[in-house]
């Protein structure tokens, strides 16, 4: 075995071979190019399959495409690859420089989504229309959500607890992922990862316990009323943070606000025949239009875009 | 053709990568050196190119064994010298290789959570890219314009990265294997 290429140094330019590809495409002459190379030795159309393999892998990371995780294995893995998600593209911003820690408060805009990381090491993933006061003290982690929603992941430390308040309601983690939307009279909770503690200011009621998987809504008086059934559940109530809504039999007023948190194109549901209406199926966050076209489609219903408005009409004659 | 391509390349990527691990313990085991090893790899998923349909395939991961077992016979019986350790266990490993995988089910989907864990496991601006890349899907000229980097260096991070994990995905989880392979052994010796 004479100067026999080394399979490190075929494995390198496979990898580079796919990196290549995925800029340019897959032109004639490069694609001829590649032959060639491949050709050059058996190993290499080895080498070169196993570097796209591990590069189609990767695209699971973006974490938008339901459909690979159907059925049984949908919620715990789910919820790893969100939860880990959020926490790199955190960790991503901190590796390019982005100095955002000495801001206190993160604002957000109608269909922005902001991630950002926090000096602890915690992150924020800051939904539409949001406000975030970051305030940390020597022996607490305090977040206040000013206005909409915002899900954290919290780095472990338990000589500093980390609390969000949202109105009067407390939400207490230690190190875990959790959710909190601000409501007119209360929060919504969702846990994704661990435990955490749930109060209200001013309340005599105990602290209530919500763990991964669990979703409720708690009020001002501390009262917690359960709100979500299941663990995938809680996982696709925070598919906005990859610019998704995932619907699952919500009813067509529930999936029209929702879209309406994200856009300034409302829409409007013309028919209240249609609107408890059950839909399934992913959508943008930010493309109003293509789920109204789908719900066009599938309730038979015609749509309409008016001024500002998309609006969802009157059932066609069938 | 594409389409078919793009079909093997995915179920190489869930049914066949997560057993690389399993099946380089099992030929470090039968004493087969380290650089010998890489060869048969690669050599090992050549073959897996040839494939016209993957899909009839129930036990992936066998078939995967199979196939490197084949390759290193070939190699042994033209090396002429057959090492003893390497012969018993690829005895012992035909009567493992048909079975179904119980944990090939699950296979697929620890692999999932395992990519996250492995992007933030990379250097620091390999990991920018990759999330640039894959999670954003951010086009490659535009990854080395807000890095503020050249284009060679951002595919060399790329090529890097790519690199470290492959090396990270085929060194996890190598116990899981090992232990139904010693399982097995066990079982054949009873027999």
């Amino acid at each position: 075995m004479t100067d026999r290429e080394k399979a490190e140094d075929i494995e390198a330019e496979a990898a580079r071979w796919v990196w290549r590809l995925d800029r340019d495409g897959r032109a004639p002459e490069l694609e001829a190019q590649l032959e060639a190379w491949l050709a050059g030795d058996a190993r290499r159309r080895g080498a070169f399959l196993k570097a796209e393999s591990v590069w189609s892998l990767l695209d699971r990371a973006r974490g938008t495409a339901p459909s690979s995780f159907a059925g049984r294995a949908r919620p715990v893995s789910r919820r790893v690859l969100l939860a880990g998600a959020g926490g790199a593209i955190a960790a991503a911003m901190v590796g390019a420089g982005v100095l955002l820690l000495r801001e206190e408060r993160f604002n957000t805009g109608v269909g922005e989504v902001r991630r950002v990381p926090l000096e602890d090491g915690s992150a924020v993933a800051i939904n539409t229309a949001s406000a975030v006061e970051v305030a940390f003290q020597r022996g607490q982690r305090t977040v206040r959500l000013r206005e909409g929603e915002a899900w954290f992941q919290v780095a472990r430390d338990v000589q500093r607890p980390f609390v969000v308040e949202a109105g009067a309601v407390r939400v207490r983690a230690v190190g875990t992922a959790f959710s909190v939307r601000r409501r007119a009279n209360g929060a919504d909770v969702l846990v994704t990862e661990g435990v955490v503690e749930v109060w209200a200011e001013g309340a005599t009621r105990a602290p209530a316990r919500l763990r991964a998987g669990q979703g409720a809504f708690i009020d001002a008086s501390a009262v917690v009323r359960p709100a979500v059934a299941a663990p995938e559940a809680v996982d696709r109530k925070l598919e906005w943070r990859y610019g998704k809504i995932d619907l699952a039999g919500e009813t067509l007023s529930e999936a029209v606000a929702d879209f309406n948190r994200y856009n300034d194109r409302k829409l409007v549901i013309a028919d209240p025949r249609i609107a408890d209406e059950r839909l399934y199926g992913v959508f943008n966050t930010g493309g109003p239009d293509a789920f109204a076209a789908a719900v066009g489609a599938s309730l038979g219903v015609e749509v309409e875009a008016r001024g500002g408005e998309i609006v969802l009409g009157r059932r066609r004659a069938s | 053709m594409t389409s078919d391509r793009e079909h093997i390349v995915k179920w190489v990527a869930s049914e066949v990568m997560p057993h690389e691990a399993g099946v380089r313990a099992w030929l470090r085991r039968a004493r087969v050196p380290a650089d010998e090893i890489d060869d048969l790899m690669q050599e090992a998923y050549a073959k897996l190119v040839g494939l016209q349909r993957v899909d009839q395939i129930e036990s992936p991961d066998g078939y995967f064994f199979q196939v490197v077992r084949n390759l290193l016979t070939d190699k042994l019986r033209r090396a002429k010298v057959v090492r003893i350790e390497a012969a018993t266990e690829i005895d012992a490993l035909s009567v493992c290789s048909d079975e179904p995988s119980p944990e090939q089910a699950t296979a697929a989907r620890r692999e999932l959570s395992r990519v996250q864990a492995l992007i933030q496991a990379l250097p620091e601006r390999c990991r920018r890219v990759f999330e640039l890349r894959k999670v954003l899907g951010v086009p490659q000229r535009e990854i080395a314009r807000r890095l503020g980097i050249s284009e060679s260096a951002v595919e060399n991070e790329a090529v890097k990265g790519m690199r470290l994990i492959m090396r990270a995905l085929q060194e996890e989880g190598a116990e899981v294997r090992g232990d139904r392979v010693r399982k097995t052994n066990d079982r054949s010796r009873k027999g």
